[in-house]
């Protein structure tokens, strides 16, 4: 702050005497797209945050926010919107997905910055980024054809249902959390590093005792990221999660989340059920709002910490 | 075939238009039951091509709506996958069938279990009966196979076999037919439903009240599992309607696009005499 105040301030038109004309412009045009692009993100945002209020908002009247919040059965046909096994269904296959998906990932990202070598990383680091560009449908289609006959023999039944959907989400989370944890590791200052080998640590001690402590808040956010990303995905979940609007009955029986009942139901909804499906929206924006909110209050704690 | 075929068709209206001075614009606008919406919109663009200056212009908001706007004369054709109701026969709307739909109810080909009754099939997708043993099969846990709440198969399904009854709310849920059919081949306590036009292979269409499901069974309206799919005009039709709605009839549309749909032509009906 000080630094800039020192600075001679940069000459405005009138005054313009070190730049061309044409120089002037050109960095007026450039300096406005920037702050053009940046606008177009925010209103984005705010325009489906609004729109989606808009049109999800008279939820509240019909079918009501108590049976619309509190409601145990989702069925258009008999005009029943109670998103209550929605909701419990996305937050199940979440849990289920980050037990399975946070440790392989964090596992990852702790093997390619403290273990591997520069070979090895050359290997696995394009591999896990590979993860992340793989279509989600492909990943409901391998789920579909080759996890879901594998848990049909473990759990019995059919194979549809929390454990599938939870591993398929769990390979998706992977380069999200692996990602940030690894640059969490990264950052953590060489000299703590230097300093546990210095007393005699292994590198099992070192990482355990002193970098995983020191990267704590890093590895929560890319954790709490990965579920956002649980969260919104739909096209995987919806080929395999089985898509009964039920509760929880067991890890092989067929269950539903907020999205993959938007998207089932989005073709034909008029009247109160697409009224219910945008209030269904408005509960994701909410939830993702929150862990957004989350994420930055932790690296706010992060950064007074430092 | 199709393109030779529709070289006269063609000529004649070009020939037509020369004598009525001109060609004139006309729009034939069909609404109604999305399960007809292949048929209809299919049927609809190859009409138009060989007829320069006509439109079908084809929407597909649900029976209801169909009939619905054919009485109200906002549309020409109303498309219903469903009778009329006792309210509606005092429109005055006239008939026109235009195809069978049968649903065949399917399970994996390794299942013994070779037909079931209507009774039966209704409390295996109310939840009543659970285990294949109950019905004669083996011990064998019985996956319930749905379709998706948009589906009419699945309302059709429900109106015919359910009744009163409602589907068990921990079935499978799959958005369309080709994975129902995909999820039963694989899995072998599994059953499901779908339009006989697409039974294949991998699946086994069972005996329903002991009647097979053929298109000769659909035809001679033994098999329970079936309806008939209707195009419904009020009073006297424009000559395009008229025109259009006979092509659907024509043998072109009937054996080639109906049955690419799943569906059974109305035409076979007359095949067997009956």
């Amino acid at each position: 702050m000080a630094e800039q105040e020192q600075m001679p301030q940069p000459a405005r038109s009138g005054t313009l005497k070190m730049m061309s004309r044409a120089t002037y412009i050109r960095e007026a045009l450039l300096k406005n797209t920037f702050l053009v692009c940046a606008i177009v993100a925010v209103a984005a945002v705010a325009l489906i945050f609004v729109f989606t209020m808009w049109r999800g908002w008279p939820v509240v009247q019909e079918p009501g926010l108590a049976d619309f919040l509190g409601g145990t059965e989702f069925s258009s046909s008999l005009d029943l919107y109670g998103i209550l096994p929605l909701v419990s269904g996305t937050l199940v296959i979440t849990l289920g997905a980050l037990l399975l998906g946070a440790p392989l990932a964090i596992g990852t990202a702790v093997f390619l910055s403290e273990i591997a070598s520069p070979q090895m990383r050359r290997i696995v680091r394009p591999a896990v980024e590979m993860l992340a560009g793989v279509p989600s449908v492909v990943y409901g289609f391998f789920g579909l054809v080759i996890v879901r006959p594998i848990v049909a023999e473990m759990t019995g039944g059919m194979g549809f249902g929390t454990l599938t959907a939870s591993l398929i989400l769990a390979v998706m989370i992977v380069p999200t959390i692996a990602t940030l944890t690894e640059d969490a590791l990264g950052s953590v200052p060489p000299g703590i590093r230097e300093a546990s080998y210095a007393m005699g640590a292994t590198t099992w001690q070192t990482i355990h005792k002193v970098l995983l402590p020191a990267a704590r808040i890093g590895i929560i956010d890319a954790t709490i990221l990965g579920m956002g990303r649980a969260i919104g995905e739909t096209m995987a979940v919806v080929m395999v999660a089985g898509n009964a609007p039920q509760f929880f009955k067991g890890l092989g029986e067929p269950i539903a989340t907020i999205t993959s009942q938007i998207v089932i139901d989005m073709s034909y909804a008029s009247g109160t059920h697409r009224t219910a499906l945008f209030g269904m929206a408005i509960i994701l924006f909410l939830i993702s709002m929150g862990l957004v909110a989350l994420v930055r209050a932790l690296s706010r704690l992060n950064e007074k910490r430092a | 075939m199709i393109a030779l075929a529709l070289v006269p068709v063609v000529a004649t209206a070009l020939l037509s238009g020369c004598s009525d001075g001109g060609i004139t614009h006309q729009e034939v606008i069909v609404t109604g039951s999305t399960t007809l919406l292949p048929i209809a919109e299919v049927a609809g663009e190859m009409y138009a091509e060989g007829h320069e200056g006509t439109s079908i212009l084809v929407s597909g908001l649900g029976s209801s709506a169909g009939i619905e706007s054919v009485s109200k004369g906002s549309s020409d054709i109303g498309t219903s996958s469903r009778e009329l109701k006792e309210e509606e026969f005092d429109l005055g709307l006239d008939d026109t069938p235009v195809a069978f739909d049968a649903i065949a109810v399917i399970v994996n080909p390794d299942n013994p279990v070779t037909g079931l009754t209507t009774e039966e099939v209704r409390a295996i997708f109310a939840g009543e009966i659970t285990n294949w043993r109950e019905v004669g099969g083996p011990d064998m846990e019985i996956g319930l196979v749905n379709r998706d709440e948009a589906s009419g198969t699945r309302e059709a399904f429900h109106k015919i076999v359910m009744g009163d009854s409602l589907f068990d709310r921990g079935a499978v849920v799959l958005p369309g037919t080709g994975q129902v059919r995909a999820v039963v081949a694989q899995v072998e306590g599994a059953i499901g439903y779908i339009s006989l036009g697409f039974v294949n292979e991998e699946v086994r269409a069972i005996a329903i009240d002991g009647i097979e499901p053929s298109e000769a069974t659909v035809v001679s309206g033994e098999y329970p599992v079936q309806r008939v799919l209707h195009f419904f005009t009020e009073g006297e039709m424009s000559d395009a309607t008229a025109d259009y709605i006979e092509y659907v009839l024509s043998p072109d549309v009937q054996d080639a696009i109906v049955r690419d749909a799943g569906f059974i032509p109305i035409t076979a009906k007359e095949g067997l005499g009956g």
